[in-house]
């Protein structure tokens, strides 16, 4: 295995135990830059598709994979289109040959709890189908590219509706959480391809307080909370690490004060404090009881000691030691400087510096390791034993994706055929698809009520956005009452649930043209045809004002080229040229009703009472105020 | 925490080299201004000052004098 070694330990100590999520936002490009000069990282191509906002967890799962030697390039889906994007083949994902499929769900992506207190048979049905539908998805991935899945199963929403009945009531949010999560972890075992990551045990370890991103959600479709998205993103890294055999694997203990507590060669094995009977010595003995436990799932372990050998074996006859010397597979007590032990052991065992995990209480050894051989890992332990697996636990040093690799039962391949053939026959096409979305937009002039919201998403909107011009609340509200703009919101609701308000178009009449100073669209309704109904929207607005044409503009930025050729889309015609790229598009307004999309059925505003009509103002009206 | 301070930190999130940022720069000309930037503000401005601000002020600031002011720092430059 290939060795690397950080070119700056001392920032780089910032990705390692206690990781401080606002420190390392904070430094997230000094931090990618150092990461970036380690020798031999391994390239790999990464597929975030999400239930929520991703580029904040790319962020930061980009920093943790680098820091654990690979080099990621990202495929992020757009927002809550981890569905479709596997099920209807999205072009974009099968060109980016994902090497590692990771579908960043939580529980806001149940497509639907169960009704309260519905019988316990439906809702075994309901989770039953809640199940399938995401196991459809990884089948296809698993089928379509032969990937890795990494999954995150359920953590726990903010709020308990039925309070502690949550425990126990089948149709609370909780107890369906649970049964999912019990669902993906069986699939778990059943698919060597599949892996979770565990967000239900991090939103615990966390704290839910601390997990939910409350206003995130609300103002970015971040799942989680910034603090909670460093973890999320380390944990899956870890999780991706160790899919690429680069857990390490063998932990090298000290003893004198790190299995035991006491000297040996000073104390002898009688006066060592270890076991039950004592607060220090408890502890010792759980510590000892982890290390055991990761013997047993095959983590190799060694002693590193400077000590007489045969008294530092004697420690392991102490009556309350779990851990016994035939559980060692190197033993090095001597007088040598340890990293010249350490050297011995990874030549014994044949394996590589890298392979190894250093734990000693002593600060000057450890800083010794650090320095004369960084390939191995030296956690900075401290000198509580209380805490030493805790900080081994959170630097992920042997976690693995899988243990036993199970074979697939005859039956399990059966159903999963049967659940492709119904999954392929609903989205046979797209125009299929969205025509089974059953989708209402709801498109009126700014009303008063939705103002901050279009304030909101003219701010953030960056990719379709036609000019990214920024308004303020205070020009929104000017626009609004201003009767030569003609300004319209969008919201689209389809059978899964209502999209709120995605869409917004400012244009400003002058003469019989209406300028197009600004269009929008949240890319959470990316290719639902929601860009035509406002089209055909926008027209019939017009139509009624007595305007003659459109002059719409697209101006380049970094962000929005996925709008470049919206206006040759609709059908504009190339006007004029201007600076920075910026290029003008017109289009002549047809006498009757444009009809872009039959996919998007247009309701009445439930706000209409409110807002002004805009029929109500005719275009000899609005050629007197402009 | 000071106005220098604050735009230190910033300077840090957004990549740029230290003192950099004036204070008067529109938020969208930054280079890596970036919705991960833009979270990274946000737990920077809670933690400095203890003041509570909540990402929908944060997405309708245009200017780092916004932050400035909506982190509680003084927005106006050290006077010489």
């Amino acid at each position: 295995m290939p060795e690397t070694t950080p070119s700056s330990p001392d920032l780089l100590r910032e990705l390692h135990f206690p990781v401080t999520p606002a420190t390392v936002l904070r430094k997230r490009h000094t931090l990618k830059r150092e990461l970036l000069a380690q020798p031999n990282l391994l390239s790999r191509r990464i597929a975030v598709l999400g239930g929520s906002t991703t580029s904040e967890l790319t962020a930061m799962l980009e920093l943790f994979l680098l820091f654990h030697g690979i080099r990621p390039t990202f495929y992020e889906s757009g927002y809550n289109r981890y569905a479709e994007d596997v099920l209807l083949d999205n072009a974009a994902l099968a060109a980016f040959q994902p090497d590692v499929v990771f579908l960043h769900t939580t529980w806001r992506n149940v497509s639907e709890f169960p009704a309260l207190l519905e019988p316990a048979a439906d809702v075994d049905r309901r989770v039953r189908r809640e199940a399938a539908r995401f196991e459809a998805l990884w089948d296809k991935l698993h089928d379509r590219y032969g990937v890795m899945v990494v999954q995150n199963n359920f953590d726990l929403p903010p709020l308990r509706p039925l309070g502690n009945l949550e425990a126990f009531e089948p149709s609370s949010r909780t107890d369906f959480l649970m049964r999912l999560n019990a669902d993906f972890a069986a699939w778990a075992r059943r698919h060597s391809w599949f892996a979770i990551n565990d967000i239900h045990y991090l939103c615990a370890q966390i704290g839910l307080g601390a997990w939910h991103g409350g206003t995130y959600w609300y103002n970015f479709h971040m799942a989680v909370s910034p603090t909670a998205t460093v973890a999320l993103a380390q944990n899956a890294a870890a999780l991706i690490k160790s899919v690429y055999g680069k857990s390490r694997k063998c932990l090298v203990l000290d003893l004198d004060n790190t299995l035991w507590g006491g000297v040996i060669g000073d104390d002898g094995v009688n006066n060592l404090i270890l076991g039950a009977d004592h607060p220090v010595g408890e502890a010792y003995l759980d510590f000892q009881r982890y290390v055991k436990s990761l013997r047993e799932r095959g983590i190799l372990l060694a002693v590193c000691s400077k000590n007489d050998p045969a008294i530092a074996k004697e420690g392991f006859s102490h009556p309350d030691s779990v851990l016994r010397l035939d559980d060692f597979i190197a033993f090095h007590a001597n007088w040598d400087a340890k990293p010249l032990a350490m050297r011995a052991i990874a030549a014994e065992l044949n394996i590589g510096l890298d392979s190894l995990v250093f734990v000693d209480d002593n600060p000057m050894e450890r800083a010794l390791m650090r320095e004369q051989l960084p390939d191995v890992a030296t956690p900075e332990v401290g000198s509580d034993v209380a805490r030493y697996a805790e900080i081994l636990e959170a630097e992920h040093y042997f976690d693995v994706h899988r243990i036993v690799r199970d074979d697939l039962s005859r039956a399990a391949f059966y159903d999963e055929n049967a659940k492709r053939s119904e999954q392929q026959s609903t989205v046979a096409d797209y125009g299929e698809f969205l025509a089974s979305l059953d989708m209402t937009a709801e498109i009126a002039p700014f009303a008063p009520v939705y103002l901050e919201r279009i304030t909101q998403l003219i701010n953030k909107t960056n990719q379709f956005n036609l000019t990214t011009r920024r308004y303020t609340s205070a020009e929104v509200e000017s626009i609004a009452a201003d009767a030569a703009c003609v300004a319209l919101y969008g919201r689209l609701a389809d059978k899964f649930g209502d999209n709120g308000l995605v869409s917004v178009i400012i244009g400003r009449a002058a003469g019989d043209v209406l300028h197009l100073d600004l269009w929008l669209m949240s890319c959470r309704v990316l290719n639902r045809e929601m860009e035509l109904a406002m089209f055909d929207a926008l027209v019939e607005q017009c139509q009624a004002r007595g305007l003659r044409s459109l002059l719409g503009v697209y101006v380049p930025s970094k962000k929005n080229a996925m709008v470049a050729d919206l206006y040759s889309r609709l059908g504009f015609l190339p006007d004029h040229e201007g600076a920075q790229g910026a290029t003008w598009w017109r289009f002549t307004l047809p006498s009757a009703p444009l009809v872009s999309t039959r996919h998007i059925r247009r309701t009445a505003s439930a706000s209409a009472s409110e807002s002004r009509s805009s029929s109500s103002v005719p275009n000899s009206e609005l050629l007197a105020t402009r | 925490m000071t106005r220098q301070e604050f735009l230190l930190e910033m300077d840090e999130i957004l990549g740029l080299r230290a003192g950099t940022l004036r204070g008067d720069e529109k938020l969208d000309d930054l280079q890596n201004w970036d919705s991960t930037a833009l979270v990274g503000l946000i737990v920077l401005a809670e933690n400095a000052n203890q003041t509570n601000i909540s990402p929908d002020q944060v997405v309708g600031c245009s200017t780092v004098a916004d932050l400035l002011r909506l982190a509680n720092v003084d927005p106006a430059p050290a006077r010489k």
